[in-house]
């Protein structure tokens, strides 16, 4: 049979792809880029080290990391606040460093901390805010966004007035009002009642759909794990690990069983096992009829009661807990490939 | 392209009318109290030369110091409140030019210097019809508008330049206090400069406020202390100085926030 298509035909295909790719670049592109700070007492505060991430569209990146990170850094360099010391960012393929406005006009940002406004309503900022951006009439989408984030009824009071949910709110709208296909919230939940907070995640959910590419910054985990598609785990400025939330939880965390017997335990020696299993079965310890164990998280539970060599008939109860993203954020931190699981 | 530009005036040009009060009230005041003292009080004691009444040799000199101070205050005060309340961090991060952010405030400062001195001149008006019974004219309307639209540039960049280098309220108020504030009340507001002392003559003419105001003196009344065209040349030249001062703060100057 003869192949259906050519070299030629190939070489033109990988030709196309090249260019679709030029023609649609990463919404965003960090590349090895280091920021160090002069303190005052004249001290260097390395924030940020040889960092590079990547967004895809419509994907969320989290990048995680304990207080002092470097995370806000991060956020900073690639709005323009701070100057990039070393490496290179690009935001829809435009350089910060020669296309700066152009980076800007796609960009949407939630800074951590409150902005004020002393003088002007809810209403006439977004007027001024979509002007900076080239909009001179912007009524329609400027409803919307209130509307959505349940500001409508308060458009003409002063920004001051409002309170720090309503600002954080009104935040987000402010940073959506050019519709931005990359959008920067830096711990935008932060000090944010659990209802807001819901409302607020869901509202990023819906800009994933749309497309959008969102680079977060949380401390809360739990949120993370359910938001973020792949996660950074950031610790004093350099990027410890990288990769699909999943993965990570599922290459860095270990599952816990928690078997209960209708009577002791009497089959292999305990001792061997994790040879036996060639390692997937990290512990396990006996006490009165129940076994605890800490296992991969690629064993399964079929194979780990096969390894025990036990029967369905002498079990009464089997407990499992899955590792999740703060057991693996914990590993990262402690600089160790497994972590030793807390006990159940 | 002129749309980001045309947005940050308009919110300059509205923050200063929103507190109307204070921007045109406390120059007002002052102007008057000036107006009434100097003026009228004081006004057939002092020797004027050229057969102008120390009122019409005062008025716009009074416009020019008003001019000054409040376009200073337009655009160092926008700068300083939004160090304040976290604005000037979203200046930074809106694809808004330096170019943009430079003229958009130094218009503003124009406007509302502009539109100060004309109050300023109206009140002054007022007063020297009173006196003399007839309108105060302005010889030279287009040397007038020149001079404010100018000066008004000049003294919003400075305003710009010194605060964004200000760690403080207290800093950009040393700056109005010190230097401004001085050099206007040196720069022959209130005297001409024949019936100095000949050192401190030459201190005045050293002050660029001088050609300033003797520039907006001539405008109103036909009649100055130095050249016409030396006085725009100056103008002139402190435009040109105080644009690349302003864009170089506004290009090395930090945006962050005060916390
Ligand atoms: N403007 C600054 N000057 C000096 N040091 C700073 C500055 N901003 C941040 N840092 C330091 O850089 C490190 C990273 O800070 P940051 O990026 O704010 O962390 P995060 O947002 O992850 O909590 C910290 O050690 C912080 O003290
Ligand atoms: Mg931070």
């Amino acid at each position: 049979m003869k192949p259906c298509i050519s070299p030629n035909r190939v070489a033109e295909i990988a030709c196309r792809f090249s260019e679709f790719k030029s023609v649609n670049p990463l919404p965003l592109k960090v590349e090895n880029v280091c920021k160090t700070y002069t303190v005052k007492n004249g001290s260097l505060v390395h924030a940020v080290k040889d960092v590079s991430l990547e967004i895809h569209p419509g994907e969320i990146l989290g990048l995680l990391g304990p207080n002092g990170a470097g995370k806000t850094t991060v956020i900073s360099m690639i709005t323009s606040l701070e100057s990039i010391d070393q490496g290179e960012i690009q935001v829809f393929g435009h350089s910060l460093k020669t296309a700066t406005l152009k980076a800007k006009q796609k960009l949407g940002v939630v800074p951590q901390e409150i902005v004020s406004h002393g003088f002007f309503s809810l209403k006439e900022v977004l007027t001024f805010h979509s002007g900076y951006y080239g909009i001179w009439n912007n009524q329609d989408r400027i409803q919307f966004l209130l509307k959505k984030l349940g500001l409508d009824s308060h458009q003409n009071k002063m920004v001051k007035q409002l309170s720090g949910g309503m600002k954080r709110r009104f935040m987000i709208a402010k940073a959506l009002l050019h519709k931005p296909g990359l959008i920067l919230l830096d711990e935008p939940t932060a000090g944010v009642d659990i209802q807001l907070r819901t409302s607020m995640w869901e509202f990023v959910k819906e800009l994933r759909k749309e497309g959008v590419a969102i680079l977060l910054t949380t401390h809360y985990l739990a949120e993370a794990e359910e938001l973020c598609d792949r996660v950074a785990i950031i610790d004093k400025g350099k990027i410890k690990f990288q990769g699909p939330t999943g993965n990570i939880i599922r290459e860095l965390t270990r599952k816990k069983f928690e078997v209960e017997l209708k009577s002791a335990y009497t089959g292999a020696d305990l001792s061997g096992l994790a040879k036996a299993s060639s390692g997937h079965i990290i512990s396990v310890e006996m006490k009165s009829n129940k076994l605890f164990a800490v296992v991969d998280s690629q064993l399964s539970l079929g194979d780990f009661l096969f390894h025990l060599n036990l029967q369905l008939a002498d079990i009464m109860d089997i407990k499992t807990q899955e590792g999740n993203l703060e057991d693996a954020f914990l590993a990262v931190l402690e600089g160790k490939n497994k972590s030793p699981q807390a006990a159940l | 392209m002129m749309v980001p530009f045309l947005s940050l005036l308009n919110r300059e040009i509205r923050r200063f009318l929103r507190v109307i009060v204070q921007t045109i009230v406390t120059p007002l005041v002052s102007s008057c109290l000036y107006l009434f003292i100097f003026g009228v009080s004081l006004g057939d004691k002092v020797q004027i030369n050229a057969g102008y009444t120390y009122l019409a040799f005062l008025i716009p000199g009074l416009m020019m110091m008003t001019l000054i101070n409040n376009s200073f205050q337009n655009s160092s005060s926008s700068i300083v409140t939004s160090k304040f309340t976290g604005e000037l961090e979203d200046l930074r991060v809106v694809p808004l030019s330096s170019q943009a952010i430079l003229w958009a405030l130094g218009f503003g400062a124009v406007v509302r210097g502009t539109f100060v001195a004309t109050i300023t001149f109206l009140v002054g008006s007022i007063f020297f019809y009173f006196q003399k019974g007839f309108v105060l004219g302005v010889a030279h309307p287009f040397e007038l508008i020149f001079f404010m639209i100018f000066s008004g540039l000049v003294f919003g960049f400075l305003g710009l330049a010194a605060a964004f280098w200000a760690k403080s309220f207290d800093q950009l108020g040393a700056v109005n206090a010190f230097i401004l504030l001085p050099l206007t009340y040196l720069g022959g507001v209130f005297i001409s400069i024949e019936h100095l002392h000949p050192i401190l003559q030459i201190f005045t003419r050293m002050n660029p406020l001088f050609y300033i105001i003797n520039g907006a003196r001539h405008a109103v009344i036909g009649v100055s202390d130095v050249d016409i065209g030396t006085s725009i040349a100056v103008v002139s030249f402190s435009v040109f100085v105080f644009y690349w001062v302003a864009l170089w703060s506004l290009r090395k100057g930090s945006f962050a926030r005060w916390s």
